[in-house]
């Protein structure tokens, strides 16, 4: 009888599929093991892991925290990866290291997960520094770029633009002092330690003269030449202890932006993250009276800012890169980049979320950072960069410290060296 | 005995001399977990604080220190006991050995000490990883005994030395087990050494750095001085909750040592040593 | 010595010698090979040649090296002779009897408790040019005058000398205080009864008395101060200008976080050499006399 038959299929059917689901909701969740660091505010992101657990339940994402220094995290990530550990799935890549993990075959290749139209919704400096030799290796998370602070109001009271030029912001910098007298202390304040901040400032100072360190295309550095030694003897001459307290020489972003919000520097040189410090009353003595801009230039050319930013990236030997790949979606959503802008302060890589009218409403300054984002220049992307890094440092540190010093000389026994890392590199081609 | 006076105001301003050296620095890091987030980076520096609590009651909620403090202690209370015992068996052994092999054991255990860590720090991970170890209370715990034993044998064995042959002899006269002379005669009477070494042991497991971050990445498991290094932010360095948690650290170490100074020294003045 | 102690002493010393050499002994081996080799984490794909000694042909070569060995060894010098002068003046006050020993006791440990990560980010905080407290104690509220110590190549190498001299004395006074008790008291009486002063006490009777200990402390301070790391990473990372660019710490450079595994590692197995030739040299002017002197 045929209803009968069909009434039998359907209750076959329906008890096939009640059998299937239960099936799969007895499955074991897949554990996801997420290496990062300590989150500045980590209920934010426990929120939008939750949420993630929500909506995707048969995965559990796991935290493993290394400290939030580059380089102690660095060396924790490196070793695991290159023992070959499966017990990470996804993890935390700074800005420089992309080239470095995609060489030594540590992350995995996203390029047929993650398209060239997905790649063109996000802002390009960021995408850039995720490439090498034409595949993708990793999706931005959050950027950076040198950014310039400035005391508005000072700048009012004296009728004075933000300066355009170096020499500008010194001379602007020598009359605020000479009319407030003993309250401002310090025209500059900016990073000056030997580690790799102090090479994001050196460069947008070597930029900015037209400049660069390394010819992208040959490999061959260009470090003894007159726009970089002319750049790097005015830093020496004219902010190492003069426009900026000697100190900045053991500076990190810390210290230096506390000697900002103290009232104590006209001039900042620092990351976004600063905007929020400096106008929260809590913590800043010139909450309200602080203003945003492009750094400057030396006469004659553009200004230019240093890339920085963070970006997950997915273990070439996980177990699941399907759910690692799911997260990461996840993470970098408008939705969760949003939240991540409006409540943990992490400029977004989406350009969508500028756009958002909640963040406009909330955070205007962000389009105000926008130009500069979209320009900012990423470091030299290579392999073998954190050798070039440690080469550049001591190059620039030599170079600022010692009143005397013959920077046309460093610069060749800096070049020699790096020469030699090149060539190191270039074997692997 | 009456000393001079000129001696005694020698020694008092010595004693002032020595508590400042040693407490004057701290207590200015640590006045600052008492100050408010202003008062801390104020330029020029403001010596006292306004006795605010507000540092430790973060340093406590959004830090989480009370855990990082307890498997503080698991770790550093497992290592000591481990190579105290470890450290007393072949201490009392290369005490009575022959001098040659001794000798020998004994600078094979030095040079054990004297290998920079960050070299071995690599191929240790890869055993614990290999042994499954990773993450685990025993694969901090037994790196840290190997770390801790060239010390604490030497420190035993030179105690063990000193104890004189005739007591142990009368011992096994008696009729006692050279196993139950070495529990009931000699260990009773090097309390002084095994306790110095226990507390240098101890401290030494406490503070250590560098292997707890490479082998403890899971938040449930690590120690003190990971958890500080954590605190730092991407570009924020938190002083106050900083200063507030090496308070908590160091306080537990104090009074640790408060309790035991006294077995340090009694020991040795017991009449049976100098016989 | 009968073949039942035998047995038992081996029982006593073989669990210790199984720790030391799964966690000691192999990796120093490992790293032994491994500095025979040319390994770069980050570029797999030239896989690990054997190079011989030619890592330790580079090192001789590379200046930045030589200059990381001579701040070591003025670091070393500087900060051992130090601590054990202060160590040996603690030692002597804690040794006495008088009410509140046992609080000065706990005090003089404090900076040897502080773990070392903490201390360095402690001295980071006081050696600051703007806020910090050496600068308020020396010059007050007259900002100008405050001097960056760690911005400076000279006084950044005396920022972390004196940083650790604070940490470690302790170590040593604890050292020298065991050495200090054993000393008999009747030694002082009876000078004492003899007429004997204060430092007359102290060159004919402590001093000879108590050279083993010292000689203990010097040994495991230099083996310690050769290999110091964490004070210099924290508080200066290596600057200004590598002027605190300790071997250690560019071992470490070299090995997490450019990636040269081989070199590296050479530079470790180089502070080990020079740590065990100093050690030989200790222990065969002193070392018979300390470990027979005792029995």
């Amino acid at each position: 009888m045929k209803s009968l038959g069909n009434k039998w299929l359907f209750f076959i059917v329906i008890s096939l599929l009640g059998f299937g689901a239960q099936y799969s909701y007895a499955k074991e969740p897949t554990t996801l093991v997420f290496l990062t660091w300590k989150p500045n505010q980590p209920e934010v992101w426990n929120r939008l892991v939750k949420e993630f657990h929500r909506l995707n339940p048969g995965i559990r994402v796991k935290f493993q925290v290394g400290p939030h220094s580059s380089t102690q995290y660095h060396a924790i990530v490196t070793q695991r990866l290159k023992n070959k550990d499966t017990n990470v799935d996804v993890f935390f890549m700074d800005v420089i290291w992309p080239p470095e993990f995609a060489n030594a075959g540590w992350c995995m290749d996203l390029t047929h997960r993650f398209p060239v139209q997905d790649q063109e919704k996000f802002l390009h400096g960021p995408i850039a520094a995720n490439r090498y030799k034409g595949k993708i290796y990793g999706v931005p998370c959050y950027l950076g770029a040198g950014l310039f602070y400035f005391r508005k109001d000072l700048l009012q009271t004296y009728h004075y633009k933000p300066p355009k030029t170096w020499q500008e912001m010194v001379d602007q910098g020598r009359m605020i002092i000479g009319g407030e007298k003993e309250k401002i202390l310090h025209i500059y304040s900016a990073q000056f330690k030997q580690y790799e901040g102090l090479v994001c400032d050196m460069l947008e100072f070597i930029w900015s003269n037209g400049g660069s360190v390394i010819d992208q295309k040959t490999g061959e550095p260009t470090l003894d030449h007159p726009d970089v030694i002319n750049a790097i003897s005015f830093v020496r001459d004219q902010i190492i202890g003069k426009a900026a307290p000697e100190g900045v020489i053991n500076y990190e972003e810390p210290e230096s932006l506390d000697l900002f919000i103290q009232g104590k520097a006209i001039f900042h040189r620092n990351w976004p993250y600063a905007w929020s410090v400096a106008n929260n009353p809590q913590k800043s003595k010139i909450a309200g009276k602080v203003g945003v801009g492009m750094l400057p230039a030396f006469a004659g050319h553009n200004s230019a800012s240093t890339l920085g930013g963070w970006q997950f990236g997915i273990n070439r030997l996980s177990r699941h890169p399907q759910e690692a790949w799911q997260f990461i979606q996840y993470m970098t959503s408008h939705q969760a980049q949003k939240i991540l802008a409006l409540e943990a302060g992490l400029a977004p890589t989406r350009r969508s979320v500028y756009n958002d009218p909640d963040v406009q409403d909330r955070m205007p300054h962000l389009r105000a950072f926008l130009p500069a984002f979209e320009r900012a220049r990423p470091r030299p992307l290579s392999p073998v960069y954190p050798m070039i890094s440690q080469e550049l440092q001591r190059f620039f540190s030599q170079a600022i410290v010692n009143r005397g010093s013959d920077i046309s000389k460093l610069a060749r026994n800096a070049s020699a060296r790096i020469q030699k890392l090149y060539k190191l590199g270039a074997m692997i081609k | 005995m009456s000393r001079s006076f000129l001696t005694k105001t020698v020694f008092i301003f010595g004693v002032c001399l020595a508590v400042s050296f040693s407490l004057v620095p701290f207590l200015l890091f640590v006045s600052s977990a008492f100050k408010t987030q202003t008062q801390i980076s104020s330029i020029p520096p403001q010596w006292w604080p306004d006795f605010s609590l507000k540092f430790f009651r973060s340093a406590l909620k959004n830090y989480g220190i009370m855990h990082y403090l307890l498997n503080s202690i698991i770790v550093a209370g497992t290592t000591t006991l481990v190579t105290i015992s470890l450290g007393a068996f072949s201490g009392y052994a290369l005490a009575r050995l022959k001098k040659k092999w001794a000798h020998l054991i004994l600078m094979g255990i030095l040079a054990c000490a004297m290998f920079p860590q960050i070299a071995i720090a690599g191929p240790i991970w890869r055993f614990l990883q290999i042994m499954g170890w990773l993450n685990t209370y025993h694969g901090l715990v037994l790196p840290y005994v190997a770390l801790t034993l060239p010390l604490a044998i030497w420190i035993l064995t030179l105690f063990f030395h000193e104890i004189p042959r005739e007591l142990e002899s009368a011992s096994l006269v008696d009729g006692c087990t050279r196993f139950g002379t070495f529990i009931r005669v000699v260990l009773p009477l090097s309390t002084p050494g095994l306790f110095t070494a226990s507390i240098l042991c101890f401290i030494y497991a406490w503070n250590e750095f560098f292997l707890a971050l490479l082998i403890m990445t899971d938040p449930a498991r690590q120690t003190m001085p990971v958890g500080i290094a954590l605190f730092q932010g991407e570009y924020t360095v938190p002083w106050g909750e900083i200063a507030a948690a090496s308070f908590v650290t160091t306080a537990p170490l104090v009074i640790m040592v408060l309790v035991f100074q006294r077995r340090i020294v009694t020991g040795l003045s017991a009449g049976g040593i100098k016989g | 010595m009968n073949p039942r102690d035998q047995r038992l002493y081996l029982a006593f010393l073989s669990p210790v010698i199984l720790v030391l050499l799964c966690f000691i002994i192999v990796p120093i081996a490992s790293s032994f090979f491994t500095s025979l080799h040319r390994i770069i984490i980050g570029l797999p794909q030239l896989g690990n040649p054997f190079v011989g000694l030619e890592n330790y042909r580079e090192l001789l070569r590379d200046s930045v090296a030589r200059h990381s060995f001579w701040i070591t060894v003025i670091f070393v010098a500087v900060t051992t002779f130090f601590e054990l002068l202060i160590g040996l003046f603690m030692a002597i006050l804690i040794n006495h009897r008088f009410p509140g020993r046992g609080v000065l006791r706990a005090c003089v440990l404090i900076p040897w408790a502080i773990p070392t990560v903490v201390s360095a980010q402690m001295w980071r905080f006081l050696f600051n040019d703007a806020y910090g407290m050496i600068n308020y104690a020396a010059f007050g509220a007259e900002t100008a005058r405050y001097i960056p110590w760690l911005a400076i190549p000279g006084t950044a190498l005396s920022a972390i000398i004196i940083a650790d001299i604070w940490k470690t004395s302790s170590f040593a006074a604890l050292l020298i205080l065991a050495g200090l008790q054993v000393i008999p008291e009747e030694l002082y009486q009876a000078a004492k009864v003899d007429g004997a002063r204060l430092w007359g006490r102290f060159w004919h009777i402590t001093w000879p008395l108590i050279r083993p200990a010292l000689l203990i402390s010097l040994l495991f301070r230099t083996i310690d101060a050769f290999r110091v790391f964490d004070l210099a990473f924290v508080m200066t990372q290596g600057g200004p200008a590598d002027a605190t660019n300790v071997l250690q710490l560019y071992g470490y450079k070299k090995m997490f976080v450019e990636g040269w595994m081989g070199y590296g590692t050479a530079i470790s197995v180089c502070i080990f050499l020079i740590v065990l030739i100093l050690s030989i040299i200790y222990v065969r002017f002193v070392g018979r006399r300390l470990l027979e002197a005792s029995v």
